[in-house]
């Protein structure tokens, strides 16, 4: 076992446990700082596989920008309704067959074509290569998905526009 | 990295590194304090600091011991576990930013390659410690205060990383020594037109980013009392102050080295680590002006000034200063 091993096993542990605890946890606000966590734990992957580029973004837009949206939401809807609102489901055992279901397909995927052992080493910088293909090779849907956040927004706010 | 360190393990020196960088941050942390409240009274035509050693240079000592001392009060209805989490959760990002600053040419905990955008990634994690405080609290002054703070930091983030990306595409590098280095012959300050602006911009974002006057609307004592951290004492309320002045202190060492040359300066080579802290002080200075210059804007003043004036106009130079990058031939 070496260090990566070790590491790797470690943030796999915080992040299926804090998974888990986004679905479990009773409250709203635990469910969303555990899910804070688990996006954290995510960036830790991305640093192991030594992308770093994707791992600060995943901190700057996921447990950054994300985790404050949905906070925001919360707030804003809990405290002036005035109850709190559940996030549990009763339907676990249902919930648990589908998540389990979806585990056997991935590793069977998985076990049907065998991942190389050893990571191939990287050929040139992340960042750049990232950097260049959005822009060149990837434009057309990087600008698609640009204008696809843009309609999200106009009709976020046709929802939020006051009547009149 | 010097020659007594070659034959250590390298995890012992990134150790040995991070806890003199640590300590450094606290202890600096304790004197900026002490050199705002200094800075804050003589704008106020008062003394400041001055009974605790010879001109109030001891007082940082004091207060810290005060804070040790104090009783640590735990509000009965504060859900526990957030409560007591906020401080230490707000605090980690705040300490973590110093870890790619480059003091000196190769002198930094790590030159990562995305330095910046660790730097930008990892200080916007502050909002989660803050709100947690705002929440775990339990009082509506804390949850407006941390419910304000979501407002202003979705509507500042952005002009901060538009303008601290000036400097990086001028550089053409992401990583902050490079950046530092590509600025030996001409500051980015200096750089005709876009450097003035992109700084102006760098430094009305950082004041707003770090919630203080004229956008400390979260903090606002005479309507939230303290805001997010009026629940907290003793201890706890140390680390909040300790965080929100690193992020300060961290973010002044960032404008520094974006556009002031970082450490380069005039005399010999080992004065660039001095220069860099002298134009980081003089950037925190900067920021401390406008905050005991001007009163409190309102809220909603504030969210048009960013996303009316201050988030299109960098986008504006962010694009220039990308053609001029390209005209020039600096494109690499």
């Amino acid at each position: 076992m070496n260090a990566e091993t070790i590491a790797f096993a470690a943030l796999a542990l915080v992040l299926v446990g804090s998974a888990l605890m986004v679905v479990l946890s009773t409250n709203l606000f635990h469910a969303v700082l555990w899910l804070a966590l688990a996006l954290t734990g995510t960036a830790g992957i991305f640093l192991l596989l030594e992308a770093e580029f994707l791992a600060a973004v995943q901190l700057l837009l996921y447990a950054g920008g994300i985790i404050t949206i949905v906070v925001f939401a919360i707030v804003v809807t809990e405290r002036l309704v005035g109850e709190s609102i559940t996030q549990t489901n009763r339907r676990i055992v249902g919930g648990g067959l589908v998540a389990l279901a979806l585990v056997g397909i991935i590793a069977n995927a998985i076990a049907d074509s065998p991942l190389p052992t050893t990571r191939p080493p990287l050929t040139s910088d992340l960042t750049r290569a990232v950097g260049e293909t959005v822009l060149t090779r990837y434009a057309l849907p990087f600008e698609l998905l640009a204008l696809l956040m843009v309609a999200a927004l106009l009709g976020a706010i046709y929802f939020a526009r006051p009547d009149d | 990295m010097p020659a007594a360190f070659a034959d250590m393990p390298a995890w012992l020196v990134a150790a040995i590194a991070s806890f003199i960088l640590l300590n450094g941050i606290a202890l600096g942390v304790a004197y900026v304090t002490l050199l705002e409240r200094k800075f804050a009274a003589r704008m106020q035509s008062r003394i400041g600091p001055y009974r605790v050693g010879p001109h109030g240079l001891l007082q940082p000592i004091a207060d810290a011991i005060k804070l040790m001392m104090k009783e640590d009060v735990v509000p009965t209805a504060a859900d526990k576990p957030v409560y007591n989490l906020a401080p230490i959760v707000f605090l980690i990002p705040c300490m973590l930013i110093f870890a790619t600053i480059p003091f000196a040419p190769g002198l930094g905990v790590a030159d990562l390659n995305i330095g910046i955008l660790f730097f930008l990634a990892v200080s916007s994690m502050e909002i989660v410690g803050l709100f947690m405080a705002g929440w775990g609290s339990n009082n509506k002054y804390a949850l407006l205060s941390a419910m304000r703070a979501v407002n202003q930091i979705i509507s500042y983030d952005l002009p901060f990383v538009f303008a601290s990306l000036v400097p990086v595409l001028l550089a053409g590098s992401l990583r902050l020594g490079e950046i530092a280095a590509a600025q030996a012959g001409l500051w980015f300050i200096a750089y005709p037109v876009i450097g003035q602006l992109g700084f102006i911009f760098f430094i009305l974002s950082t004041v707003a980013a770090e919630n203080r006057a004229p956008f400390d609307i979260l903090e606002a004592e005479s309507e939230l009392v303290a805001g997010f951290r009026v629940e907290y004492s003793g201890m706890k309320f140390a680390l909040i102050q300790l965080g929100e002045y690193a992020h300060v202190v961290a973010s002044s060492f960032l404008g520094a080295l974006l556009f002031l040359g970082a450490w380069s300066g005039p005399g010999p080579e080992w004065l660039g680590a001095i220069w860099f802290l002298i134009k980081a002080m003089l950037v925190f200075l900067l920021v401390t002006w406008v905050r005991w210059s001007f009163v409190r804007i309102r809220v909603d003043q504030i969210l048009a000034l960013s996303w009316k004036a201050l988030m299109p106009a960098t986008l504006v130079l962010l694009l220039l200063t990308a053609v001029v990058v390209v005209w020039t031939g600096n494109g690499r």
